[in-house]
């Protein structure tokens, strides 16, 4: 059990990171959506199963997808 | 023994792993084998392969199916344009999705220059992931499910939710102008259409009281009166239709396939793929078409129930499993063959259209109809 917070906390911790380091907009929200992700496996580990699918539902699936979304509507010059 | 207990209706199995367990009891191998394993100490081992060979056996499941539908769409093309269809490639031309297949993973690898090598790659991956996903929580028949989550129905909308980020992947990364329009035009429409499907399914909820899909098909076995069974489209037509509606909109099938209508944007977002990775597109769309299929007949036309199975002789109760996977299948490929008749028959919608009888007319009748079931709830009418 130990080992699998570990390790899904580094990869969650990594894709913060990353993140913030990309260069491209697009990037830095698909890390976002892997942190996310991350963070409902966190929560799983909790045995909060609800919460963990619910975090999945709202923030990967509309507040990730929202963010993808308005950056590819707005202009290209803006994006690097 | 087992037809003995199956006779009494004593078993009643939470998954396929406690299934397969008895089985393997039954036959009286189980012991010997964990033996095995505990004497060097690693009975998880033996979970962890049984639960291996349950997620084999569904995935070989799903790509069976995934070719006789492409088949059959053929077919019911070919059925409604009066012509033969695919008939060289064995019988009936019920071969033909085996070559379809060779000649996909013979194709050359194409990634465009400019594209992001990365995100291009992963995309087809992604997308096939919440495909398979959704099939966990669904009951095939009677103690046939691989795991009965208790937030199940919940489990299956957040995880439809993540297919729109994987679409937008593979329409950016192609760097192409037709894949990116594609994308967002098939992102605009996920959205739009979860709301009213995740609101009615909502109603069904309220009337079961559990999210459990194993509760819900509980729920509706059983028949009024004697006659008609207690299927939930008979107590929500309205969220029946809307159900239905946007499930076909998220599919992205023809009245709504916006993302890649052929005579505007080539092939929408998967223009740029080829080979095994557009084989990956085509699979996940399939087993999308099936799952939402199965998930309709779960929520509103009974799942495996079969209504008048209680009068069935108890010497044939053996045979319940069988016939509950029969009447599931059966009831899923009435769906998928309802969709395929649509997409033969409807002209495609304009996209204006489409957003707004999502937005001014679904969402409001889904509403409406969450209303109107929780007031008759508290009134105690059903």
């Amino acid at each position: 059990m130990e080992i699998v917070f570990i390790v899904i906390s580094i990869l969650t911790v990594l894709s913060s990171i990353m993140m913030i380091r990309s260069k491209k907009l697009v990037h830095s929200a698909l890390y976002l959506a892997g942190a996310f992700i991350g963070t409902a496996g966190l929560f799983m580990l909790l045995e909060a199963e609800f919460l963990a699918w619910v975090q999945i539902l709202v923030y990967v699936g509309a507040v990730v997808t929202l963010i993808l979304f308005t950056i590819m509507l707005t202009r290209k010059g803006e994006e690097e | 023994m087992l037809f003995l207990a199956m006779w009494t209706g004593d078993i009643m199995f939470e998954n396929t792993y406690e299934l397969i367990v008895f089985i393997l009891n039954f036959i009286g191998i189980y012991d010997p084998i964990y033996n095995v394993f505990e004497m060097f100490g690693l009975e998880y081992l033996l979970r962890i392969i049984i639960v291996l060979a349950e997620i084999a056996a569904l995935f070989v499941f799903i790509l069976l199916t995934v070719m006789f539908l492409t088949w059959m769409e053929r077919k019911v093309v070919a059925m409604v344009q009066a012509r033969y269809g695919p008939m060289v490639t064995g019988p009936r031309g019920l071969l033909q999705p085996v070559m379809d297949g060779v000649k996909l993973i013979g194709k050359e690898d194409i990634i465009p220059a400019k594209a992001d090598r990365w995100v291009f790659t992963l995309a087809p991956f992604l997308i096939f992931i919440p495909a398979l996903l959704v099939f966990i929580p669904l009951p095939f028949g009677e103690s046939l499910i691989i795991s009965d989550l208790n937030v199940g129905l919940l489990y299956i909308i957040a995880i439809s939710a993540i297919s729109p980020i994987a679409i937008l992947m593979a329409g950016w990364a192609s760097n192409n102008k037709y894949s990116l329009m594609g994308a967002i035009r098939a992102v605009a429409q996920d959205i739009s259409y979860t709301i009213p499907l995740a609101l009615a399914a909502i109603s069904v909820v309220l009337l079961t009281g559990s999210l459990s899909t194993v509760d819900i098909v509980t729920a509706q076995s059983g028949t009024w009166f004697g006659f008609i069974p207690k299927w939930f489209i008979f107590l929500q037509p309205l969220g029946f239709i809307l159900f239905l509606i946007a499930s076909i909109a998220e599919m992205g099938r023809i009245p709504f396939d916006f993302q890649e209508s052929e005579s505007e944007l080539v092939a929408g977002f998967f223009t740029e793929y080829s080979g095994m990775k557009f084989a990956m597109f085509f699979l996940a769309e399939y087993a999308h078409l099936f799952s939402v299929s199965a998930i309709v007949v779960t929520l509103f036309l009974g799942g495996w129930s079969v209504p008048f199975l209680s009068s069935i002789p108890a010497t044939f109760a053996v045979l319940i499993p069988i016939i509950s996977l029969a009447a599931f299948v059966i009831k899923t490929y009435v769906i998928i063959f309802f969709a395929m008749w649509l997409r033969d028959t409807v002209p495609r919608m304009r996209i204006d259209q489409l957003l707004n009888i999502g937005w001014k007319i679904m969402i409001p009748l889904a509403l409406l109809n969450l209303l109107a079931t929780a007031i008759l709830l508290t009134a105690g009418v059903f």
